[in-house]
């Protein structure tokens, strides 16, 4: 940043531009039912877990991707970490066990 | 017109027998003609698609692997970004893909899988066999990955937390298993040998024919 | 849910977490057409006439039924024909002729 004595820079990002949630919180994968394609998979969809990174860079929604979107409107996808008891309530293995998965932004609420 | 008729992909491939190709495969036939006949791709591009596609196998992954075994640096720098670090090594990567790669530690075991569809790390280890491809794989390896790996002959402590990476998006896995013991004497070359795709998947570790023996 | 909303709601793909057999660990070596074919969607991703997840899309609007009784190949060149006729840059007609043609060509040097 240039503090030539003409005050600090002020630089306002686009809307979308930066990401919307960072590593280490919680999120929850939100509900609903998209017509046509889609790439959360149905067993992710209410479940919480914990961004365990931000995806560089950003990039197109992928359902829109589907039906010939190549570019434009790029936001986040988030490698988010679930506890598999959280995705599966009988789960038989180790409790420590887990699941990995990229999200994209449009897909998570803070929690 | 009989050399354009002619300019297709399989003019150097071996025709089985005479027998009559298969309806998907003359439907191939047809689409790639059409499209080369109206200008929109070239036959030389398919051609060189599929050298492209010979040249990747598990033996790339194994080198890559072999190499951050070896060197600590490279090791670092393949896990903070996983491509970047493979086109150092001379693996380009001809698609948009991302590559993050999982280490297994002696806490964590990686495995990877695709449920929605086939997202492989295609330009570190070529095309995936057909088992990852098929339901009962993508159906379970999220839900009772234990039992996955077992049948795979692979047991994981419970003290060791399995980790399952489903893509979905454009990040594609490679896992960096562990370096079996006993393998301190070994050269590069040597360790490269003994890393099979199944263990950049996930499903097996790797192991040296001796440990294999004594099982 | 009943079984008409199922099947739009749950894309037939969407099979995470679901039962399933003993995975059976074969691994066959491509036909040479299947090569093609796999070339063919890397050229068309390329060149931006057909993308990656758009062919995703293709093979799901297939629909269950089909997808279960086509192979892997199968659907993706059955999903690349519907969109490149979606996309007006094939017309059925086309693809009939040139699939008589190529017919032709074997059975005229049997």
């Amino acid at each position: 940043m240039n503090t030539n004595g003409i005050g600090a820079l002020v630089v306002v990002p686009a809307r979308g531009e930066l990401p919307r949630y960072e590593a280490g919180i919680g999120v929850r994968v939100l509900v609903r039912s998209p017509i046509g394609h889609y790439r959360v998979p149905t067993y992710l969809r209410g479940k919480m877990g914990l961004i365990e990174s931000v995806i560089e860079p950003r990039a197109v929604d992928n359902e829109e991707e589907g039906f010939g979107r190549n570019a434009g409107s790029r936001l986040h996808y988030y490698r988010v970490a679930f506890a598999m008891t959280e995705v599966w309530p009988l789960y038989q293995g180790s409790p420590k066990d887990g699941i990995r998965c990229e999200i994209y932004e449009t897909w998570l609420e803070r929690i | 017109m009989a050399n354009r008729e002619h300019d297709h992909p399989h003019d150097t491939e071996a025709h089985g027998g005479s027998e009559i190709p298969g309806y998907y495969d003359m439907l191939e036939t047809a689409i790639t003609e059409l499209l080369i006949e109206k200008g929109l791709i070239e036959a030389q591009e398919i051609r060189r698609q599929i050298e492209v596609l010979d040249s990747r196998t598990p033996a790339l992954g194994g080198k890559v692997v072999a190499r951050a075994w070896v060197d600590a640096e490279f090791r670092a720098r393949l896990l903070a970004n996983g491509r970047a670090a493979c086109e150092e090594f001379g693996v380009t990567f001809y698609d948009e893909t991302l590559l993050i790669v999982l280490e297994n530690t002696a806490t964590v075991h990686n495995l990877i899988v695709c449920t929605l569809c086939s997202c492989y790390p295609r330009p570190v280890l070529g095309l995936p066999p057909d088992w990852y491809k098929a339901s009962p794989y993508r159906a379970r390896a999220v839900s009772e990955p234990r039992k996955v790996l077992a049948e795979f002959g692979t047991i994981i402590p419970d003290d060791v937390e399995i980790r399952v990476s489903d893509s979905t998006a454009a990040v594609r896995f490679l896992v960096l298993p562990r370096r079996p013991s006993g393998t301190e004497h070994y050269t590069e070359e040597q360790l490269a040998a003994l890393v099979t795709r199944d263990a950049m998947i996930g499903v097996i570790p790797v192991s040296t024919p001796t440990m294999r023996a004594s099982q | 849910m009943n079984e008409s909303e199922r099947l739009i709601k749950r894309l037939p793909n969407d099979i995470g977490g679901l039962p399933g057999p003993t995975i059976i660990q074969t691994d066959q070596p491509l036909e040479p057409w299947e090569k093609r074919c796999h070339a063919l969607a890397d050229v068309l991703d390329f060149r931006k006439i057909l993308n990656t997840e758009e062919k995703r899309c293709g093979v799901e609007a297939l629909g269950s039924e089909i997808i279960s009784h086509l192979s892997y190949y199968e659907r993706w060149i059955v999903a690349f024909s519907n969109i490149l006729l979606r996309k007006q840059i094939l017309t059925p007609t086309e693809i009939a002729l040139k699939m008589a043609a190529v017919e032709a060509r074997w059975t005229a040097g049997a």
